[in-house]
């Protein structure tokens, strides 16, 4: 697939990948010439569609390894136990080592996270091996987005070993958000029982629009979610 | 206002590059296929329109058979859905070893290599694949044809002479070409129904199929062919007449007939094969003797 920008009359130039939601993949291209710039964002249904292909976008830079797809695409709960994590986490680290030589988006990508991430970071944290097995059911090209942020918050709490329920506690973090006031008085009309759930559901719409705050126009827009909950 | 550029006439000037590499991407697992599948003699596929027939009976014991004739024998599950080889024999805890000359598959009784969707998934784990089956389900079929390609291309069968696969019922409509698509050089099917009427009319129609993509059909086994008494071991007709006019009317030879039999199937519960010298265990031994012949015929004629 190629972007074509039909001022200059040249194909666009791949630029980087985003993850902007669950499921769901974002390429930028620009073209060379003009700088204009083009996103394209695929739906859930697009991107399971392009990872069962097995292909990688952009190209391989190394071999897959056996069976990749298939252990990659079982749904979490139902798969038997992977290899040992050491033998998965050298292939990921080999397919990590030359981030600038390869042409595939998401590798490119991966790596760039990787390296940042050790850069910035430094201070190793230890992984249980059921925190490690947890990790490596995500697929490879995720894995190391959803790694640099439980370890943020492992680091931010300052937790030295990550289990399975750092993980989870890491999901639910609300990170720099912050709540309004009146969203806050707002939220407190939910029934308790339910409450947990729909602040979790709201922070995490807030997270994807890339909100720092949750104000009372975000309640209101995510209301239909909660009809009936009495706030 | 400046005229509306023609993406045609500009595709014409600038100079196209495939960075992507998709089409060498997918050249290149054909061609790794080709490589593994080069090394077996023999590829066989085990099918039925009908399910509940008893295919993967057929496939455990066709191969048992073919592995007592002294035949180094490979067993790929494809029922993705359904994968009971290996339950059936005595498999459950089998599993693949990763390394990088591809996927080691476990070594069941007499050597034979089994490879199933079974050894990725919990015990009572249905199969379920990560995507939005609840928006769209369309990238489904993508994804097994995907997975049988990498059941062919990454487990290191080594050198064998016979590698039997295990279809999925209902296959009429994509399995068999998926699989004829990725083994060009697939030497014959098996086909297996019940005498039952209804299962033969929906076999006939998956027979006429796997013909239409390619597939060269080798014979059919007739399973529940009657039923042998627990004590005394006299066959009892299950239905009326058997599967010679179904094998008439699509010029297929019949390879043999199953009774149903209270050791079989507790043999197949228990994942032990039958003894060598059990009635049953000695048909497949003459139906393999016949897919033998079969394949034969090419050098004999020729």
């Amino acid at each position: 697939m190629k972007f074509v920008c039909m001022k200059c009359e040249s194909f666009m130039s791949f630029e980087n990948v985003q993850v902007p939601g669950e499921q769901s993949l974002g390429v930028t291209f620009g073209c060379p010439t003009c700088g204009a710039k083009v996103a394209m964002v695929t739906n859930p249904g697009e991107t399971a569609m392009v990872n069962a292909l097995g292909v990688k976008i952009g190209g391989r830079t190394t071999p897959a390894a056996p069976m990749e797809l298939t252990r990659e695409s079982l749904k979490e709960g139902t798969a038997a136990a992977l290899p040992p994590a050491s033998e998965q986490q050298a292939m990921l680290a080999k397919e990590m080592e030359t981030p600038s030589a390869g042409k595939c988006p998401f590798s490119s990508m991966i790596a760039q996270m990787q390296t940042g991430a050790t850069a910035a970071e430094g201070s190793a944290l230890t992984w249980t091996e059921a925190a490690t097995e947890r990790l490596e059911k995500v697929p490879s090209f995720m894995r190391p987005m959803i790694q640099m942020g439980v370890e943020n918050y492992a680091r931010k709490n300052s937790i030295a070993t990550v289990t399975p329920e750092v993980m989870d506690q890491s999901k639910n973090d609300p990170g720099d958000l912050s709540w309004s006031q009146e969203a806050e008085r707002r939220l407190d009309n939910i029934p308790s029982f339910i409450r947990p759930m729909a602040k979790k559901e709201i922070e995490r719409i807030a997270k994807e629009r890339g909100m720092t705050q949750i104000s009372e126009a975000l309640m209101e827009e995510s209301k239909s979610k909660f009809i009936g909950m009495g706030y | 206002m400046a005229p509306e550029k023609d993406l045609k006439s500009i595709l014409k000037k600038i100079q196209f590059t495939d960075d992507a590499q998709v089409m060498k991407q997918i050249v290149d697992q054909s061609l790794q296929v080709k490589t593994r599948m080069g090394r077996i003699r023999r590829k066989l596929v085990v099918m039925s329109g009908k399910g509940g027939v008893g295919k993967s009976m057929t496939t455990a014991n066709l191969s048992l058979a073919l592995a007592r004739a002294g035949h180094r024998v490979g067993v790929l599950d494809v029922d993705l859905n359904g994968p009971c080889i290996p339950k059936m024999l005595g498999m459950n805890d089998g599993a693949f070893q990763f390394t990088t000359e591809g996927a080691l598959p476990p070594i069941g009784p007499h050597g034979m290599k089994i490879a199933s969707m079974a050894f990725f998934l919990r015990p009572d784990a249905p199969l379920q694949w990560k995507g939005p089956m609840e928006l769209s389900p369309v990238w489904l079929g993508l994804q097994e044809m995907s997975v049988i390609r990498e059941f062919l291309a990454d487990v290191a069968w080594g050198e064998l002479d016979y590698l039997v696969v295990d279809l999925p019922p209902g296959a009429a409509a994509d399995k068999p070409p998926v699989i004829a698509g990725y083994i060009p050089e697939l030497d014959g099917g098996v086909v297996v129904t019940t005498p039952s009427e209804v299962a033969k009319q929906v076999v006939k129609k998956s027979v006429v199929y796997a013909r239409d993509v390619g597939i060269r059909l080798l014979g059919l086994v007739e399973n529940m062919s009657g039923v042998l008494c627990a004590r005394c071991g006299a066959p009892t007709p299950l239905f009326d007449g058997g599967c010679e006019d179904l094998c008439a009317a699509l010029d297929l030879p019949l390879l043999g007939k199953i009774p149903f039999s209270q050791e079989m199937s507790r043999a197949c519960d228990a994942g032990r094969p039958l003894a060598p010298d059990h009635l049953i265990a000695k048909r497949f031994d003459a139906i393999a003797d016949r897919v033998q012949k079969c394949l034969a015929l090419d050098s004999v004629v020729v």
